[in-house]
């Protein structure tokens, strides 16, 4: 079976597994940025049971494989009360290891700030609330725009993880696995995958390369 | 962490009495917050059952660790020939692409970005579900070794790039002024420095190999996560098994990503990770 063919067979299949693979990258994301800022505001805060749980919350996502992570919420959950759907599932292992990944770019977008500049922002008499949102907020944002593009890439191939549960319709990865057992694709099925990934990664490396060049702050 | 901890403490002065109180309110809160979820993750674990001594004791048993340790060689073994494969894989196309060769150096630009944006779940089941049905049989070690190994060499090459390009353009002048050529330079004067400066890098893209051998059961190798479903389907204790899983990888992967840290400290080096670079 020829590229081609596979298209005709399964291009509808395709596309829909395209989309919702975009569409999981994209929520997948959202939440991670969204929680990492909550663990990178708790690592900053001068309260110091926050500081260390976000710690050691980033230093468990960070290292922890997803599969493992995934195995835990889609196995081990069910008998502590907690059964979610297997998209769920996914959703919340990629949104937590993204996350943690996210603060520590943040951590180092916001040490890439002088102290100086703290200092300075200081004995003018801004705030800690006016320092964090007028100095740090804005620089560490400019500096993480590479760092985050690498993230959200890295957030597409972790998606590739649904293929290990059942999902309807089956990510990019999982399409491979479906088009095998349903007709002799061979490596038809792959190349259609990879070129789906490919591309994806090529677009948004391209445009976080073009937001970089234009917020980029030369030090 | 240690580098992180004066931009922390810049961020706000020594507190005065009202605000060292609202620390101190806000301390207490934290602290009972937590403990309350600690004591929420308990008590879902002892209200299913989850706490009785048959899903905990075969712990205390030497077999499984044994065992599991078995698991954890045939993790080790998989991570050390796909690191070994990736290193030279990444080194030939770092070298393809900084040759002078115009083509050659075009090529190994396109496979690099290739297997860096293509997950290596997707070539694992290249090499599970496609290759075979070409007539050709390969081990699982290799089914998952060949596939993990080809994702990194990609960021490794990479890696290796960001080390070419952090050796000083004097000495590269310099060499080129004394009538070297671009082999011999990059030989005698530019790889020795760079393989020094990515010694770290390298160490802590090992904690990425080690996680996607995690998938190896779907090539049923023997590794330390298919290892632990062995034991689950033997003792029917999925819950305590998998917890106990995840916390030993956590714990190898903390202390490689430590070591890679403590080893740039040494080399007055940085850790390139793959966050640093430019996408493809």
């Amino acid at each position: 079976m020829g590229v081609a063919e596979v298209f005709t067979t399964f291009g509808d299949v395709y596309l829909r597994s395209l989309l919702s693979t975009w569409l999981m990258t994209a929520v997948c994301f959202a939440g991670g940025l969204a929680l990492g800022i909550l663990a990178t505001v708790l690592r900053v805060s001068p309260i110091k049971p926050l500081r260390v749980a976000a710690d050691v919350y980033v230093q468990l996502f960070r290292n922890i494989p997803t599969v493992s992570l995934l195995v835990i919420f889609v196995y081990a959950l069910p008998y502590l009360g907690a059964t979610l759907p297997y998209r769920a599932c996914l959703l919340c292992c990629v949104i937590l290891v993204v996350s943690s990944f996210a603060s520590e770019n943040f951590m180092s977008g916001i040490n890439a700030i002088g102290v100086g500049q703290i200092e300075a922002a200081r004995s003018v008499g801004l705030s800690f609330v006016q320092v964090i949102r007028l100095i740090v907020i804005p620089q560490s944002l400019r500096t993480t725009v590479l760092p985050m593009t690498n993230l959200l890439i890295a957030t597409l191939l972790t998606t590739a993880m649904g293929s290990q549960v059942p999902l309807t319709p089956p990510e990019l990865t999982g399409m491979v696995n479906y088009v095998n057992s349903r007709s002799v694709a061979g490596i038809s099925a792959f190349v259609v995958s990879a070129l789906c990934y490919a591309g994806t990664s090529v677009a948004l490396g391209f445009l976080g390369n073009r937001l970089d060049e234009r917020v980029r702050i030369i030090r | 962490m240690s580098a992180d901890v004066s931009m922390r403490d810049a961020l706000y002065e020594a507190p005065g009495p009202r605000t060292q109180r609202r620390v101190r309110v806000g301390t207490a809160l934290s602290l009972a917050l937590l403990a309350a979820f600690a004591a929420f993750v308990v008590r879902q674990f002892s209200v299913n059952g989850q706490l009785d001594p048959k899903y905990w004791s075969f712990f205390a048993r030497w077999t499984t660790w044994r065992f599991l340790l078995q698991g954890f060689m045939g993790t080790i073994h998989v991570a050390f020939m796909a690191g070994v494969l990736a290193i030279m894989g990444g080194l030939l196309l770092m070298l393809g692409r900084i040759s002078p060769n115009r083509p050659l150096s075009a090529i190994c630009h396109v496979i690099t970005d290739l297997f860096r944006s293509l997950p290596s779940l997707l070539l694992i089941y290249f090499f599970f579900l496609v290759v075979p049905t070409y007539g050709i049989r390969m081990p699982a070690f290799w089914m998952i070794t060949l596939p993990i190994g080809l994702a990194a060499s990609g960021v490794l090459a990479e890696v290796f790039r960001a080390g070419v390009n952090a050796v000083p353009t004097g000495q590269v002048e310099a060499a080129m002024s004394l009538g070297m050529t671009h082999g011999r330079i990059t030989r005698r004067i530019v790889l020795p420095q760079a393989l020094r400066i990515v010694i770290p890098s390298l160490v802590s893209q090992l904690v990425v190999v080690v996680k996607d051998t995690t998938v190896a059961y779907v090539v049923s190798y023997p590794d330390l996560m298919q290892n632990a479903r062995v034991l689950i389907s033997n003792y029917d204790a999925l819950v305590s098994m998998y917890f106990v899983v995840a916390i030993l990888y956590i714990i190898v992967n903390y202390a490689t990503n430590q070591l890679s840290i403590h080893l740039a400290h040494r080399g007055g080096t940085q850790v390139l990770s793959r966050v640093d670079e430019k996408p493809v």
